[in-house]
C-alpha cells in the first residue's frame, strides 16, 4: 500500500470459479468480472487455465502483465491476467531470485528446473497465485474472479502453495541438497547414525535415478534453499488468499451427466478444506433467447425443410431445458441452502457477444455472489 | 491431400491406419473424451477382440459411462499411488521396500509436488497391463489436465534426464514399448468450437515436432448436423417480410447462420491448417442428450474404414 494513498486499506474479494472442464467456466468468470466493474468494483478477472479462452471472450491479448479491458460501461474498472506459462514462469523466477542472483543462474540452468518448467502441473498454478498475490497488494482491487483450470482436480491448485512452500520449508530439504556433498565429519554418535542414514538413502536414491541425477537434485534443492525464505513467504500469502473464509467459491456447472458428478465430488472437496460455496450457476438453464419460438406456431403452414429445422431445434432446447431441470432439482434436493443461479443458453458467432448476455443476466445475482455487492457500487463496507 | 472426415454415416474406403494396441484417448475436459473411450473399447469388444477401458485416479466417469455397456469391455482404474509401488517394486526388489521408500519423510513431499514421477509409474502400469494381455485392445481414457503433452513427453524427458539406473531403464522401456505410433494410436477428442479446434490443432502440431508422434484419429464431438440448404433461404424470406413472424424469423436466421458457419469452420479449420499433416477426422452427431457407449461405438464402428 503506498503511503498517503487514498483508497481503502481492506484486501479484495476473491472469488474462484470452479467447475469441470467444457461448462462454461472461462466465459461465465469474464461475464462475473465484466457485471461487477460495471456495477463500480474496480476487478481483476485471472485465468488459471494456459489457453486463450479468456483472451478471446474480452477480446483482449494474453500476457503475463495485468491488462486493462475496454467493454461497455466498465470505465477503466476491469482488468485482465492470462499468464504465458514459460514466460510466467521466467518472470516467477526472477522475482523469486531478486536478491541473489547466484540462485538464478544456478535455477536457470539446472537441467531439472528445466523441465519442471515445462512439464509439471501445479507449477503453472502456483506461478498464477503469486503474480495474483502481488497483483492484489500492488493494484487497488475491489474483486479478483479466479478462472480455474478445466479439469475437476484444479480444486487442489489452492492447497499448492502451501504444500511446495512446506517443502522447501522441512528439513527434507536439508537433506535434499546435501545429497552427493562432502560428508560432514560427524560429532557424536547420534549424528554419526545420522549421517550412515544419510549415505545409505543416498545410495537406494542414486542407485534408482542414477548418481548425475541424484547431483542435480541436490544442486536444484541447492539453489531453492537460497531463495527458500523469499518462497515460503509468497506460498503463505497466496494461501492467505485462497484457504480463508472470506474467499468465495462459486460452482459452475452445465446440464451434462459428467458436470454435475464433477460438481458434487467439489463440494466434498470444498467441505474437506473447510471451504464454503456461495452458489451453483448452471449454464444453458434458461432459454431466455430463445426469440424464435413464435415459429413454432404459425398462421400458415411453412415450408418443409424450415419446419424440419424448427422441430429438431425445438427438441434440442426441450432436452436441454429437461437436463437443466434435472440437475437443479437434484442439487435443491441435497444442497438445500445452497443459491442456484441459472444463466441462458446463448448461441453467438463471438465469445464477446456470449459474455455480454451472460453478465447482464449476472446483474440481479451479484449480490449472491459478491458479500459487498448488496451495499451498492464502488464503496464497499469493511467486514 | 486433404483428406474428406469420416462421418458416421459416410461409406468411403479410405487408407487410414488401424488403431494400435494401445490407444489413449485425450482432449480437454468437457469435450465427451470419456465417452468417446467408452465407445472405443465397446467397439473393439464388439468386433471380437479382447478390450480393456483404463481409467486413472479416482474419477468413476468411465465406469458409469461403461455401465450397461458390453460385457466383455474389463474395466481397469489406475491409482497413481498403487502404480508408484508397483512400478519401484522391481527397482527395490521388493514392495515392502519401496513403500517404506516412497513413504520416507523426504521423498513423499518430493514426490507430491513432482507429478511427472506418478506419470511415469502410470503409463507404466499400461505397459506392464499390455504385456500380460496381448492382443487385447486397451483404450485409455487420459485425466484432462490439459497437460497431455507432458504424458507423452515425460518418459522421453526422463530417459535424457538420467543417464542410467533402473529408473533410466524404466523409461527407455516405455518409450520403446509404449510411447511410439507402432505400439500406441493417440485419439484426439475435440468440439467443433473455433477455439477448441484452434487448441486442438496446436496440440497435434506440437505432438508430431516435438515428439514424432502422429494423431491416430481426430473426432470432433457433437457436431450440429448439417442444415437443409433450402431452410436458411426461407427462413430469410420469412424476416424480410411483415408481421409479428419476422422478428422471430430474423433470430431463427441468426441461430442458423451461427451453425453454418461453425460446421464450417470446423472442416476448415483443420484441413487447411494441418494440411497433409491433418489427422484422419471423424465427425459424431450432435444429440440432444449425452449417448451412450454403445451409441457411440456404433458410430466410430461405421465411420472406421473396413
Amino acid at each position: 500500500m503506498k503511503p498517503g494513498s487514498p483508497h481503502k486499506a481492506s484486501r479484495p474479494e476473491i472469488i474462484v470459479c470452479v467447475g469441470g472442464g467444457g461448462v462454461g467456466k472461462t466465459t461465465t468468470s469474464a461475464a462475473l468480472a465484466l457485471s461487477l466493474a460495471r456495477s463500480g468494483r474496480r476487478t481483476l478477472v485471472v485465468t488459471i487455465d494456459p489457453a486463450r479462452r479468456l483472451a478471446d471472450a474480452l477480446d483482449t491479448s494474453v500476457g503475463s502483465q495485468v491488462q486493462p479491458v475496454n467493454l461497455p460501461g466498465v470505465e477503466g474498472r476491469l482488468f485482465a491476467l492470462m499468464p504465458e506459462p514459460r514466460e510466467a514462469m521466467r518472470l516467477f523466477t526472477e522475482y523469486l531470485c531478486a536478491n541473489e542472483p547466484e540462485a538464478l543462474q544456478r535455477l536457470l540452468g539446472n537441467r531439472i528446473y528445466r523441465v519442471l518448467e515445462e512439464a509439471v502441473p501445479g507449477i503453472h498454478e502456483l506461478v498464477c497465485m503469486t503474480f495474483v498475490t502481488r497483483a492484489a497488494e500492488e493494484l487497488d482491487l475491489d474483486t479478483i474472479v479466479i478462472d480455474t483450470a478445466p479439469s475437476r482436480y484444479a480444486i487442489d491448485f489452492v492447497t499448492y502453495p502451501r504444500r511446495l512452500g512446506k517443502l522447501l520449508g522441512n528439513r527434507a530439504i536439508g537433506w535434499l541438497s546435501g545429497l552427493a556433498g562432502p560428508d560432514d565429519a560427524p560429532r557424536s554418535r547420534s549424528s554419526r547414525w545420522f549421517a550412515w542414514g544419510r549415505r545409505r538413502a543416498e545410495q537406494a536414491l542414486a542407485g534408482v535415478i542414477g548418481p548425475g541425477a541424484v547431483t542435480d537434485v541436490a544442486e536444484l534443492f541447492a539453489a531453492m534453499a537460497l531463495v527458500r525464505e523469499r518462497f515460503v513467504d509468497l506460498s503463505e500469502r497466496a494461501s492467505d488468499l485462497l484457504l480463508v473464509k472470506q474467499t468465495r467459491y462459486l460452482l459452475v456447472t452445465a446440464p451434462t451427466g459428467a458436470a454435475s458428478d464433477n460438481v458434487r465430488y467439489l463440494l466434498t472437496r470444498l467441505r474437506k478444506l473447510k471451504l464454503h460455496p456461495v452458489a451453483l450457476i448452471v449454464n444453458q438453464g434458461l432459454d431466455a433467447t430463445a426469440a424464435w419460438r413464435p415459429l413454432l406456431e404459425p398462421p400458415e403452414p411453412l415450408a418443409p425443410d424450415l419446419a424440419k429445422v424448427l422441430s429438431q431445434l425445438e427438441a434440442e432446447r426441450a432436452a436441454r431445458l429437461r437436463a437443466a431441470d434435472r440437475v437443479q432439482a437434484t442439487f435443491a434436493r441435497t444442497h438445500r441452502r445452497l443459491p442456484q443461479i441459472p444463466l441462458p443458453y446463448v448461441e453467438a458467432a463471438q465469445p464477446r457477444e456470449v459474455v455480454l448476455t451472460l453478465a447482464t443476466a449476472l446483474d440481479e445475482h451479484l449480490a449472491t455472489v459478491s458479500a459487498h455487492a448488496s451495499q451498492g457500487s464502488g464503496d464497499p463496507i469493511e467486514p | 491431400m486433404n483428406r474428406p472426415p469420416l462421418t458416421h454415416d459416410s461409406h468411403q474406403t479410405l487408407h487410414v491406419r488401424p488403431l494400435a494396441p494401445a490407444v489413449f484417448v485425450t482432449g480437454k475436459g468437457g469435450v465427451g473424451k470419456t465417452t468417446v473411450a467408452a465407445g472405443l473399447a465397446v467397439a473393439a469388444a464388439e468386433q471380437g477382440m479382447g478390450s480393456i477401458f483404463v481409467e486413472f485416479g479416482d474419477s468413476d466417469a468411465g465406469e458409469i459411462a461403461l455401465a450397461g455397456a458390453h460385457d466383455n469391455v474389463r474395466y481397469e482404474r489406475i491409482r497413481p499411488a498403487e502404480a508408484l509401488v508397483q512400478g519401484a517394486t522391481p527397482m527395490f526388489r521388493s514392495a515392502w521396500v519401496a513403500r517404506g521408500v516412497l513413504g520416507n519423510f523426504a521423498m513423499r513431499p518430493l514426490l507430491r509436488a513432482a507429478p511427472a514421477v506418478r506419470e511415469v509409474a502410470m503409463l507404466e502400469a499400461v505397459r506392464r497391463l499390455m504385456e500380460k494381455n496381448p492382443g487385447h485392445r486397451v483404450v485409455v481414457d487420459m485425466p484432462a489436465t490439459g497437460h497431455s503433452l507432458s504424458w507423452f513427453a515425460v518418459a522421453g524427458q526422463g530417459r535424457d534426464l538420467l543417464v542410467r539406473g533402473p529408473l533410466y531403464d524404466l523409461c527407455d522401456r516405455l518409450v520403446r514399448e509404449l510411447i511410439h505410433p507402432g505400439a500406441m494410436s493417440i485419439v484426439v477428442v475435440t468440439l467443433p468450437e473455433p477455439l477448441v479446434l484452434r487448441e486442438t490443432r496446436e496440440l497435434c502440431m506440437a505432438l508430431l515436432s516435438q515428439h514424432q508422434l502422429p494423431v491416430d484419429r481426430l473426432i470432433v464431438n457433437s457436431v450440429p448436423p448439417a442444415l437443409p440448404p433450402a431452410a436458411l433461404r426461407e427462413a430469410r424470406a420469412l424476416a424480410e417480410g411483415e408481421g409479428d413472424l419476422a422478428a422471430a424469423a430474423q433470430a431463427l436466421v441468426d441461430v442458423l447462420t451461427v451453425r453454418g458457419q461453425t460446421r464450417d469452420a470446423v472442416l476448415d479449420i483443420i484441413s487447411s491448417s494441418l494440411g497433409s499433416k491433418a489427422p484422419p477426422q471423424v465427425l459424431l452427431p450432435r444429440a440432444p442428450e449425452d449417448p451412450d457407449a454403445t451409441t457411440v461405438a456404433g458410430w466410430l464402428t461405421k465411420a472406421e474404414p473396413r
